[in-house]
């Protein structure tokens, strides 16, 4: 299940960068996954379709975006004065447990 | 080759992106749509400038632009570098918006290039000079890229809006880069970075990095930040501060965050900005940034999201060999650099996720781009 998981992850991001050029790909994929959920052949059908919708939608929205490679996630900046952030981060440097940060 | 196809794309984003890629493969492009429904349509200032700064690197390259602006028909040439270059940036985007592209450009040049800029060295949009310094070069020397004769140097440094900043920056030539399997992003062993101030206090940067090391004390202990404090002619124009920090790790890599305080340009182009009145005090921008860096600490990868594009270009331009790279989560402008190098390059990454960290791996095989250029001397 593990692995099933983790190649369906692997195509949606290839979609999700590629769009549908990814598809010949994705329906191997698909054929598999047909068990799990309830997507029958009939729903392979539309799903380039709004996969093309989607893209679409994502460039207009993109249009006016500023030309910046810099991307600065101001959002999400958290308040690294707490304790338990500070543990879970605390192995990503040289000061932390050089085993756990290994795995 | 009188009768050149030319690639037909629209929409004014990633103008840059597309001019480097069309002219590192030769193809000939037509844009159309460029911002046209802003209240001053067409190409903007920094766009135009940047048109210029192409043709001024670049031999027989043509550039063709409508009336209006929102048509631009451009054919590549041969790049040349050059010595003793000098290209005013214009005051609507800082240099780091015409210093990613040229790096890349520069590369593949004929001669080494060297050249002074001048416009507006730190603000908030773009990566900020310090920035290139610490963490982008380091970037280059992974791909091959010689160490000698690659140089930024900050003569003035200038803040929005008035500018009046200074920067030199040298790149070499290479024949071809080396392809790179980079998915070891270490711990973090140093934390370095350096402040700047412009016509205001030097308080200013001593309270940015009592900020920002008040944030990494609890982490580690080699944490130094340098101020770099100008007055004078070496200021610019406008008052302003900003902080440039940068994490290295066992393995090498440099993360980085940076940002600049000013105040805010007078936008030609209305309705793009929402800049505060008041500037953000200096303790609020050391905590800032240093939480942003830490952000990017945990998120992973070998880059930051900032030089994702960046480092996905390399890779494509590699040798016909695997690069391998790891990055945290993908930012929009990496995505739009992966679509854009597999238009252009037809390089397709595969993207793996790794879902025990939460990290993308990205691997490919590069188009074999050689420096014909410089071949023929």
């Amino acid at each position: 299940l593990a692995k099933r998981t983790f190649s369906r992850q692997t195509t949606n991001l290839m979609q999700l960068v590629y769009g549908k050029s990814s598809l010949p790909s994705s329906i191997g994929i698909e054929e598999h996954d047909s068990s799990a959920d309830e997507e029958s052949d009939g729903d392979d059908f539309f799903k380039p379709k709004g996969d093309g919708i989607k893209k679409h939608r994502v460039d207009v929205g993109n249009w006016n975006v500023e030309d910046s490679s810099k991307f600065t996630n101001y959002s999400n900046v958290k308040d690294w004065n707490d304790k338990k952030l500070i543990e879970d981060l605390r192995d990503r440097f040289v000061t932390g447990d050089w085993s756990e940060a290994a795995k | 080759m009188g009768k050149s196809s030319y690639k037909r794309l629209s929409g004014g984003q990633n103008l840059r992106l597309r001019l480097v890629l069309a002219t590192l493969s030769s193809t000939p492009v037509l844009i159309e749509d460029i911002h046209p429904n802003d209240m001053f349509p067409g190409l903007r200032f920094h766009e135009v400038s940047f048109l210029r700064l192409l043709e001024k690197i670049c031999d027989d390259c043509a550039v063709e632009i409508n009336e209006t602006g929102t048509k631009l028909k451009f054919k590549p040439g041969i790049v040349m570098g050059g010595r003793n270059l000098v290209h005013d940036c214009g005051l609507t985007r800082s240099i780091g918006y015409f210093l990613e592209p040229l790096i890349v450009l520069g590369l593949f040049a004929k001669k080494p290039l060297s050249i002074k800029l001048k416009g507006i060295t730190n603000d908030s949009k773009d990566p900020s000079v310090d920035t290139f310094r610490s963490t982008t070069f380091p970037m280059l020397k992974r791909f091959g890229v010689p160490s000698e004769g690659l140089e930024l140097k900050i003569e003035n440094r200038g803040s929005a809006p008035q500018g009046g900043g200074e920067v030199h920056l040298a790149i070499p030539v290479v024949q071809s880069l080396t392809a790179v399997k980079w998915t070891d992003e270490g711990m973090v062993k140093r934390i370095r970075g350096v402040t700047f101030s412009t016509r205001v206090s030097s308080q200013f940067e001593n309270t940015m990095v009592y900020a920002a090391r008040g944030i990494f004390n609890s982490f580690l202990p080699d944490v130094h930040i340098f101020t770099d404090h100008r007055a004078g002619v070496h200021a610019g124009n406008s008052p302003g501060y900003g902080i440039s920090l940068v994490a290295e790790t066992t393995s090498g890599c440099c993360l980085s965050a940076d940002t600049a305080i000013s105040y805010a340009r007078e936008e030609e182009t209305a309705g793009l900005e929402d800049e505060k009145k008041e500037l953000m005090p200096p303790e609020d921008v050391g905590v800032q940034i240093a939480s942003v860096l830490l952000g990017e600490i945990e998120q992973g990868g070998v880059v930051d999201s900032t030089h994702q594009g960046l480092l996905f270009l390399l890779c494509a331009l590699c040798p016909q060999d695997v690069s391998k790279v790891r990055v945290g989560k993908l930012s929009p402008y990496g995505i739009e650099t992966l679509r854009h190098i597999k238009d252009f390059l037809g390089v397709k990454f595969v993207i793996t996720a790794d879902p025990t960290t939460g990290t993308v791996m990205l691997k490919c095989v590069g188009c074999g781009l050689k420096n014909l250029s410089r071949k023929q001397c």
